[in-house]
């Protein structure tokens, strides 16, 4: 859950190839960054993967299989 | 198949015949924690399921399939012997790493940038359907319209012969006659020698469905296309190790999930726009509402009423402690009518702009295959309707599937007004 303090923040998406079975979701919501792979069937990134943490959220909540995913920070 | 008295019944199929029994879900939404609902069947007798019917409850239950296994039992609310649950398993039937197999054999197809390639065929289909409706005068919605409009979209872009659609419908009212209590065919129709509990839905027709799954499968064999069923049996060639079961199952649910879903929605829409006239002319005068609309349209029809799952271990769900092979049954009907995410969740309102609904189920990878075609196919009927100014007048009421897991409507007489 995003509070107000981090709406503004930037975060980074990782995407897990095992788990994505190429609904599309992520292509239809953020066609800049995810794109669903002609010959693989599954997501990769075509584009910058950092988005602001609200949006990145949605993102994450909408994916079905869980393939994507906030980094986790270091 | 029994079913005994309960403090608050929701699966006696006859309960289904005026609608879902609205009431009766939210009085079990209301009670904290998780309800235990009695419900025996040959394989479980004192047996019963645990009735998950909050919106929150199912999205987080949806999520952690790894717990909340579609393999190791049923998918629907009796049990199976082990030979039979094998002999139907599909794509709706497994988990991880199967389901992530079968699923990216199709995936492709469905996604919302390849449905959009379907778009000017579905509007043909769409806009001759209603035109023949609009000559005469009306009459029957499901059958004039509901039914064959998605029906061929989907074998088109199967790539089965639209001359087959009739008969694939026909077969697809049997599969929904056999989610009920009271199947009509007889044991042995369609020529069927198969014992009936190795069937989907306990029906002959699904030997039917096996049958010419088959009959197409070695004609694309034979004959390579660009569409999907050579695309499955090639794929066994190409060592993807897609059995013929497998093959057959996913062709089953491709024809089944493919139009009878559908055909719910889009009846269930002329009977939300007909009881709700006002919400017809709002869309009219404002076309930029038709994406709201698809999606409310949607939430309002839930066309399959709950699925189930099956703990793979001890584990919890809504504060209730749930036992490693306990049954655990998602309500989407009643999770598409919580007041806690829908406001004012019993009104039709096409204005709607946050509509996390779960009729594509709860979001984890079970997720609607065919949820953009859904949307898409729906799209393109409203648009069509309002371009002929075509509003409904019921004029025949709606004969319900006596079902508790799909939302069917068999028949439902509509006019233009």
């Amino acid at each position: 859950m995003s509070t107000e303090a981090d709406v503004n923040d930037t975060v980074r998406l990782t995407l897990d190839s095992e788990a994505c079975i190429g609904v599309g979701q992520c292509e239809l919501l953020e066609p800049t960054v995810f794109r669903i792979d002609d010959d693989e069937n599954i997501s990769v990134f075509v584009g910058e993967r950092d988005l602001l943490r609200p949006r990145a959220e949605i993102v994450v909540d909408k994916c079905p299989s869980g393939a994507i995913q906030i980094a986790e920070e270091t | 198949m029994t079913i005994p008295e309960t403090p608050i019944d929701i699966t006696t199929p006859s309960l289904y015949l005026d609608g879902v029994p609205h009431d009766r879900l939210a009085a079990i939404r209301e009670t904290p924690g998780l309800v235990w609902h009695p419900y025996e069947d040959v394989l479980s007798k004192g047996g019963g399921f645990w009735a998950v019917t909050r919106h929150e409850d199912i999205k987080e239950m949806s999520k952690r399939a790894d717990v909340f296994s579609s393999a190791i039992g049923h998918s629907n609310l009796w049990d199976l012997e082990a030979d039979a649950l094998e002999a139907r398993r599909s794509i709706i039937d497994s988990d991880a790493p199967d389901h992530t197999r079968l699923r990216r054999l199709v995936s492709k197809a469905f996604t919302p940038r390849n449905i959009r390639v379907w778009e000017g065929t579905t509007r043909q289909i769409a806009g001759d359907l209603l035109d023949e409706f609009i000559a005469a005068g009306g009459g029957d919605w499901v059958k004039m319209v509901a039914a064959p409009l998605p029906i061929r979209v989907i074998l088109t872009i199967l790539g089965v012969p639209i001359k087959d659609a009739d008969f694939l419908v026909e077969l697809s009212n049997f599969l929904v006659e056999g989610t009920g209590d009271a199947p009509s065919l007889p044991d042995d129709a369609y020529g069927n020698t198969t014992p009936l509990r190795l069937l989907p839905f306990g029906s002959p027709a699904s030997h039917a469905m096996y049958q010419y799954a088959e009959k197409i499968g070695s004609d694309r064999k034979a004959e390579p296309q660009e569409d999907i069923v050579t695309q499955l049996v090639l794929a066994e060639e190409n060592g993807d190790r897609l059995s013929e079961a497998e093959y057959r199952n996913f062709f089953h649910v491709l024809i089944f999930a493919g139009n009878e879903t559908t055909r719910t929605a889009m009846t269930h829409a002329a009977m939300a726009f007909a009881e709700n006239p006002d919400q017809w002319d709002r869309l009219v005068a404002d076309p930029s509402l038709t994406a709201n609309a698809v999606d409310e349209v949607i939430r309002w029809a839930t066309p399959v009423l709950h699925m189930r799952r099956t703990a793979a271990e001890d584990t919890e769900l809504a504060g209730t402690s749930i036992a490693k092979g306990d049954k655990v049954v998602m309500w989407y009907a009643a999770a598409n009518r919580d007041p806690d995410v829908f406001e004012e969740p019993f009104s039709f309102d096409i204005g709607r702009e946050d509509n996390p609904h779960f009729a594509f189920g709860g979001g984890g990878p079970h997720f609607c295959l065919g949820a953009f075609l859904a949307r898409m196919e729906i799209q393109v009927l409203l648009e069509e309707m309002a371009t002929r100014g075509l509003g409904l007048t019921m004029t025949q009421a709606p004969v319900h599937a006596p079902s508790n897991f799909v939302h069917g409507v068999l028949s439902v007489g509509m006019e233009p007004r």
